[in-house]
């Protein structure tokens, strides 16, 4: 039997440049699946993302920008992305050398996939 | 715990305690010693509350070792109620001369894992700190009710302000 989370961390982290992935509990800040190098704090990066991701829906909301997409913060050596997917978010560790629309496009993907895996019924 | 080790230790937590205060975004914390004896609080009004939320942590935290026992396992990292608007997260923090409870009460602002996240920061400060190589934990049910109201007393009296 196939579990949604791990699927979309294991994809993920398979493309080209992407050196962690997570699936996180936005609103607990929690890692539900990950696949990241052993100096990454999962708990660490869970539990930032989840509140960055949170505060910058309310302002996306408050500002009437409607429901929040992606977040990408740059840093010197790379990027950190985060997909929402409902109560969930999918968040990739990219490194500056890749194609970061491509890693992108993978994450808006997975977090698809998690939005249908936890409808009802599903 | 001894008096002149209890000033130099609630000395050494104030700092520790407001950083994970301010970075965890929690709007009450509560350290208790194993006996119940209230070593820092943020956000309570009255002794009223404190008094009753120390005596919870630590009947909760026996109770958690009880079951820990139980299971056979050595411990527990932490313990977390999850309610409607507000949660509360409790852990031990171990330090060189006894284990130490800390009580988190949190709602939106913060989350699950920003208070486990700073909690670790916050246990890595506190096991570092010298001052409490020197101090000893009471440990008898006399010593409990009067390191109790010895703790309220002090958090709460003038000089000591009710922030940790």
């Amino acid at each position: 039997m196939s579990d949604p989370f791990r699927d979309a961390v294991r994809r993920l982290s398979h493309v080209p440049g992407v050196s962690g992935a997570m699936v996180v509990d936005a609103n607990a800040g929690v890692a539900v699946a990950e696949e990241l190098t052993p100096e990454v704090s999962g708990t660490a990066i869970g539990a930032l993302a989840g509140a960055l991701f949170s505060r910058t829906s309310q302002a996306s909301l408050m500002a009437g920008l409607g429901e929040l997409e992606t977040v990408q913060l740059g840093a010197d050596s790379g990027h950190v992305l985060i997909a929402g997917a409902g109560d969930l978010i999918v968040v990739a560790l990219v490194s500056d050398d890749a194609q970061i629309g491509r890693v992108r496009m993978e994450a808006q993907r997975a977090a698809v996939a998690l939005r249908a895996a936890m409808e009802p019924g599903t | 715990m001894r008096g002149a080790d209890l000033s130099k230790l609630v000395a050494a937590l104030r700092g520790p305690i407001e950083l994970f205060v301010h970075d965890a975004r929690v709007r009450i914390t509560l350290l208790v010693t194993g006996s119940g004896q209230v070593l820092a609080q943020h956000g309570f009004t009255s002794s009223y509350e404190v008094m009753n939320v120390a005596s919870l942590a630590a009947s909760a935290n026996a109770a958690s070792n009880a079951l820990a026992g139980l299971m056979r396992v050595d411990g527990w990292k932490h313990m977390h109620h999850a309610g409607s608007e507000q949660e509360i997260f409790l852990a031990p923090l171990r330090t060189p001369i006894e284990q130490l409870t800390l009580v988190v009460i949190f709602d939106s602002a913060s989350s699950l894992g920003l208070v486990q996240f700073f909690f670790g920061r916050l246990a890595q400060e506190i096991d570092a700190l010298p001052d409490l190589s020197g101090a000893r934990g009471s440990e008898d049910g006399v010593a409990f009710e009067r390191d109790l109201q010895r703790g309220l007393d002090r958090i709460f009296s003038p000089e000591g302000g009710s922030e940790a």
